[in-house]
Formats: C-alpha cells, sequence, structure tokens
C-alpha cells in the first residue's frame, strides 16, 4: 500500500514533539534517571529484536513492533502494563498489521519463554509468566492507545531510495540500514519523519565509509538542523554504548523501575474493588521486595 | 496485568453514540444505525466481534481499520473514528470496539430488491461511473478489495455511491504474489479465482464490477452457482469455453485440469443479456468487463473512458430518482420476497452442486454468498 506520509496518521498524530515526550515521562522520571529510561527502553527493544529474528519476521514488522511499544510508553508510565508483556503483544499486533501471516499463539508464547530464559536471563529470574490471554487483553490496550493508528512509515524505504539515487547501493546502503535499526534504540522514531532518520543515518555512514556526499546532499531541501539533531542522538547513542555493559548493570535499573501493582488481570478481578483494598495493595507492594517478577 | 489504568486520550466511548436499529452483519460483526447525542449526526457502526478469540484483535477488523485510514475519497466509505466500549462482566472483560462510518441510507442489493425502485438508463450508468471511479482510486493506491457484490455498495440519500466492507480487501505489488483464493462471494468471483490463481490483481474487482453492472437491470445476481465447479459451468455458459486459445496460460493454474470445464460453448454475454439490456454502448462494456482473461479484461481506467459514459444519455445524479423513497432500503432489512415471472432464460446448470476439488460442497471458504437466506432471486441463467 502506497499511501501518503504526509496524509497519514503517523506524520498527523505520532511524530510527537520533544517537550510533550518529556512531559509525558515526567511520572517515570521520579524513578529513573533519563538515562537508565534509555537504557530500559533499549533492553526492551533487544526483547521484540530477538522475539522478531526468531520468528524469522522481516526486519519491517520487527520496527514496526518496537516503535507500537514506544508509542504506549510515551503516553504512559512504565507501570501502567509491564513492559515485559506489552514486548510479545506488539510482536502479535505486528505481525498482523504488517501480513506476515497469522502468528501461532503457542510460537509466540514459546519463543518469549525461550528469549527469556536465555538471552534475558540477566533482566528476568524466573519463569515467564505471561499466556496468550494477557497478550490478547493487552493488545485492546495497545490498540487504544495508538487509536489504532496501525500503519507506520520506516526510513528503510526512502533510505533504499536515496542509496539508489547516489549509486551507492553497495557501499553505503548496508551501514546505513544498520544505523537505522539502532535508531529503534533511541526516541528517534517518535520525534522526527523517517526521510529525516534516513538521511542522517545516511550522513553517518558516509562519514564511517569516508564517502563525499556533500554535493548530493547540497541539493537537498530539507531541515538540516533536524537532520543533525538525529545525527547528535545516534552519536551520543554510540558513545554510550561504548561503556554500557547491559549484562551487569540492567538489574538495578529495573529494580528501580515503576511497576504495576502485582493485582489479578481485570477479568479475574472482582467486580467489588473499592478504593480501600487498592490502597492496602499499594502498601503491599511498596514493602515487597521489588526484583525480577 | 494493569492495575494503574492507563489513560485513552483518543479513543472515546461507544456511549457518545445512541444506537437506532441493527442494519446488517459484516464481514466481522453486526452493524447498527446510531445517533451521535450531541451532534444529532447519523452513523453506521460495525461492531467487531471477537468470535475467533484464537487470532487476538480480528485481522480482518485491522484490515479495514489500517485501510481506510488511508483511504479517503468521495466514492469510498468514510470511516469516521474507532470506539470502544468499557470491559464489564458483560463482555468477559474484553473491551469491545466500534468502527464508526458515515451514514449511507441503502446499499445498491437493498435498491435492486425492490420493484418500486427503478433506475433509468442515465441512473445506472451514474451508479457505473461512480463505482468504477471507487475502484480506480482503490487500484491507484494498491489495494484490492477482492469482495464486491451489491451489498457492499452503499448508496446516500442523495445517490452518492460509497464502496464498504473493506474486511477482505489487502495491499497488492506487481511483483510475483501468492495471495489466498478464497475470496470474493461466490457469484461474484472471478474465474481465475475459481481455477486456483494465487497471482491475481486488480482485474478480480472488475469481474465483480462487470455482474454489479448486468444485475442492474436483471435485478438479481446473474450467476448463482452452488459450488465453485458449479459457478465455473454457470461463467462457461455465458461467456465461453475457457480454454488456452482465448486465455494464455489458463492450462497452467491449479485447477484447471482438476475442474470439469463445459467444451465448445460460445460466447454469449451480449445475446444473453440482450434480454434485460437494450443499449449497445452497456452490452458493450459488460462484455469487457467480463472478459475471462485477467489479462484482457478491461481495467477501470479504460471502463471509464468507455463511450457508455460519453454518450446520450449522459450520467445522471440519483438525488431525484431517490428523493421518491424515503425509507431506508438494505438487503439486511429487505423482507423475503418473490417477484413476478421474468424472462426466463434456456440454459440450466449443467452440473449439479456435486462439488469439485476445491468445493467442500459450500460456496467457498470465505463465507457463505452472504445474502440473507430468507431471501428469494430469480434466476436469471
Amino acid at each position: 500500500m502506497a499511501g501518503n506520509f504526509w496524509a497519514s496518521s503517523h506524520y498527523q498524530q505520532w511524530v510527537i514533539d520533544r517537550q510533550d515526550l518529556c512531559r509525558e515521562r515526567q511520572h517515570d522520571m521520579k524513578h529513573l534517571t533519563e538515562e537508565e529510561y534509555q537504557k530500559v527502553m533499549i533492553l526492551f527493544a533487544n526483547v521484540i529484536q530477538a522475539l522478531g529474528e526468531h520468528l524469522k519476521f522481516r526486519q519491517q514488522v520487527i520496527a514496526t513492533a518496537t516503535v507500537y511499544f514506544k508509542r504506549f510508553y510515551a503516553r504512559n508510565s512504565l507501570k501502567c502494563i509491564d513492559p515485559w508483556l506489552m514486548a510479545p503483544t506488539c510482536v502479535f499486533l505486528a505481525s498482523k498489521v504488517e501480513e506476515y501471516g497469522v502468528l501461532s499463539n503457542n510460537r509466540l508464547i514459546t519463543t518469549c519463554q525461550n528469549i527469556v530464559k536465555n538471552k534475558f536471563g540477566h533482566a528476568f529470574s524466573g519463569e515467564y509468566p505471561y499466556r496468550i490471554q494477557h497478550v490478547m487483553e493487552c493488545e485492546f490496550y495497545l490498540l487504544e492507545m495508538m487509536d489504532c493508528c496501525l500503519i507506520m512509515y520506516h526510513p528503510y524505504r526512502p533510505l533504499t531510495k536515496f542509496c539508489a539515487d547516489i549509486g551507492s547501493e553497495m557501499e553505503l546502503l548496508p551501514v546505513a540500514w544498520r544505523m537505522i535499526n539502532d535508531s529503534l534504540r533511541t526516541d528517534i522514531p517518535l520525534l522526527y519523519p523517517p526521510y529525516l532518520i534516513a538521511l542522517a543515518c545516511l550522513h553517518l555512514a558516509s562519514i564511517v565509509k569516508q564517502k563525499d556526499i556533500k554535493t548530493w546532499c547540497a541539493e537537498l531541501s530539507v531541515d538540516n538542523d533536524k537532520v543533525m539533531e538525529i545525527t547528535k542522538t545516534m552519536v551520543s547513542l554510540y558513545e554510550m554504548w561504548k561503556i554500557y555493559d547491559e549484562k551487569k548493570e540492567i538489574q538495578p535499573i529495573l529494580t528501580k523501575m515503576p511497576k504495576p501493582s502485582p493485582s489479578r488481570p481485570p477479568s479475574e478481578t472482582p467486580t467489588m474493588q473499592d478504593a480501600n483494598s487498592q490502597q492496602q495493595q499499594q502498601q503491599q507492594n511498596q514493602q515487597l521486595p521489588s526484583g525480577g517478577v | 496485568m494493569p492495575k494503574e489504568e492507563p489513560t485513552y486520550p483518543f479513543c472515546p466511548d461507544e456511549t457518545k453514540y445512541e444506537k437506532l436499529a441493527k442494519i446488517g452483519q459484516g464481514t466481522f460483526g453486526e452493524v447498527f444505525k446510531a445517533r451521535d447525542k450531541k451532534g444529532k449526526i447519523v452513523v453506521a457502526m460495525k461492531k467487531v466481534l471477537m468470535e475467533n478469540e484464537k487470532e487476538g484483535f480480528p485481522i480482518t477488523a485491522l484490515r479495514e481499520i489500517k485501510i481506510l485510514q488511508v483511504l479517503k475519497n468521495d466514492n469510498i466509505v468514510n470511516l469516521l473514528e474507532i470506539c470502544r466500549a468499557k470491559a464489564t462482566p458483560h463482555n468477559r472483560y474484553r473491551s469491545t470496539v466500534y468502527l464508526v462510518f458515515e451514514f449511507c441510507e441503502h446499499d445498491l442489493a437493498g435498491l435492486l430488491s425492490n420493484p418500486q425502485v427503478r433506475f433509468n438508463l442515465a441512473e445506472i450508468k451514474k451508479v457505473m461511473q461512480q463505482l468504477l471511479n471507487g475502484l480506480y482510486y482503490i487500484h491507484s493506491n494498491k489495494i484490492l478489495h477482492r469482495d464486491m457484490k451489491a451489498a457492499n455498495i452503499l448508496i446516500t440519500k442523495t445517490g452518492k455511491l460509497k464502496l464498504a466492507d473493506f474486511g477482505l480487501a489487502r495491499a497488492f505489488s506487481d511483483k510475483l504474489n501468492r495471495y489466498t483464493n478464497r475470496v470474493v462471494t461466490l457469484w461474484y468471483r472471478p474465474p481465475e479465482l475459481l481455477l486456483g490463481e494465487r497471482n491475481y490483481g486488480p482485474a478480480i474487482d472488475l469481474w465483480g464490477a462487470g455482474c454489479i453492472m448486468a444485475e442492474m437491470w436483471t435485478r438479481s445476481p446473474i450467476m448463482q452457482g452452488n459450488t465453485e465447479q458449479h459457478q465455473l459451468t454457470l461463467i462457461s455458459q455465458l461467456c465461453g469455453s475457457i480454454t488456452a486459445d482465448i486465455w494464455a496460460g489458463v492450462d497452467k493454474l491449479d485447477l484447471f485440469n482438476k475442474m470439469e470445464l463445459p467444451k465448445g460453448q460460445k460466447r454469449k454475454v451480449k445475446e444473453r443479456l440482450h434480454g434485460y439490456v437494450k443499449d449497445q454502448y452497456a452490452l458493450d462494456l459488460l462484455d469487457k468487463l467480463l472478459t475471462l482473461d485477467p489479462s484482457r479484461r478491461v481495467n477501470s481506467d479504460d471502463a471509464l473512458n468507455h463511450d457508455f459514459f460519453w454518450v446520450e444519455p449522459l450520467p445522471q445524479d440519483l438525488n431525484h430518482m431517490l428523493s421518491r423513497h424515503n425509507k431506508s432500503m438494505f438487503e439486511y432489512l429487505a423482507p423475503p420476497r418473490r417477484r413476478g415471472p421474468i424472462q426466463q432464460q434456456q440454459g440450466a446448470p449443467g452440473a449439479g452442486p456435486s462439488g469439485g476439488p476445491g468445493g467442500q460442497g459450500g460456496p467457498g471458504g470465505v463465507r457463505p454468498a452472504g445474502h440473507n437466506p430468507d431471501q428469494h432471486f430469480e434466476r436469471i441463467f
């Protein structure tokens, strides 16, 4: 489906202002520093990537799932819904929207269990607790939260076009492509339209490959300040990665992360739930040693 | 699961609308006529049924949502918003979702089933022009409708036509594809799908447009097969035998050798329809739409350029004709009916409902022919 990006819900509703994003995150920032928050987001982008790769998804589907995840938490605190549940839910929804074909329920949950155990043991201790009915319930929240804005435009397509135009499909395309994958570890997909992200990654790739594309860039009529902002964000991501060891550092951050109170799912909650019992639960929660779920 | 209730800045609650009546049954749920309590705008609300709970939120609903959010055109039904009902014990704590559309008073099947409604030639031209215009728009946006039939063609009280029900629609590419061929209501299903083609394109919707165009005169679906095999027999009797001579490569299709295809049939589209359709231009366009070979079937652009639309009488707004009818006409609401005999053509179906290799005796895997079982349709061929 070709569609028109400028008329899309992606452009009209989901290119968010940085200040808005900060405001929405205020609550989580009481518990986490900005860098810690970003590390949480990196972790779950990695979880979604691993899930997608195990399920043999195309990168486009993985990218869609990752941005769904970001959209949800751009408008909600991490304590609204456990990100360990939200991650497979985004994968589940993206597989349908991108016409990957129907994913068997068993396969999704089994893959989750395996990945959590084998790849993310440093971040998650114990058995993966969620089942497909949790995913389906969560899917509703996700859909509503996004106002059913399902179609996603990614930087991969403009990047491919730019590289073809420059005539550098062999040299720059694969490097810039991987950088776009990396941009999914940042807020960039929420803040900028995809063609600018593609340009920034192309720019960085040209520096890495020491290929001069200045004359090509000079003919573009785009907001160069934005491209530079994206480039800077990417560079600081790479700076951070140089010294960041997820395996060692993520556990204490997750401990601090605001979490949903350990309540039963709404479908199993008694209907007469008064404010009193909620309060009690909250108090209990504070006393509980937080840590892996 | 969430204890801390997330807030929803977007999806309004369904209580913003007041339901007036049930008006239909779509691919994935019931349709209601409803009124906005504040603005008093009348809308159609399509409830998303969570029948197949294994797949979560139904993929048909997801398709309809994502495709209609992109498609905005006068001849495409307008999706206004999506709203939700709160999770309560009544819906087993699963919130219900409604798609809210602009309201259209009639559907074409409902109008055609009412003998009081008479279309003159200029009005038929207007219907077909709008229908083809809608198809041109979706096809140029790389979308296939895949469920063309009279009941999915909505018409407002001022005579604006809207293609509706995108529950089976999907994006297509010009590359080699492997789509499912279990789409399109049997009576409107083109021969390539019946023969197992999976790499199909926009031409499948134009076959349906041809069936609908003929129906404007016959007032009943023109080929009412009981099985895939029977449908192919009816098609061959009208459009001539399906052979590699008139359709290059047809013998390569999966089911070509598995289906019983009548031999030695002459093409009789114009002759057989002449009893209903007197206009030569109309007959010629019908002949081009009901072309067996999809690669030679007329596309929507060329169909819109056909002389049919450009010679007197020119297409004429339905506004005036419809203003005489103040009751909503939907196929779903139409009473069981039996009309007086109309000229019956010779040529009873050859093969009985034996069921071909692809058919399980039903009219296709997607869903039954989609017509109210109480409905009686006059057999045309």
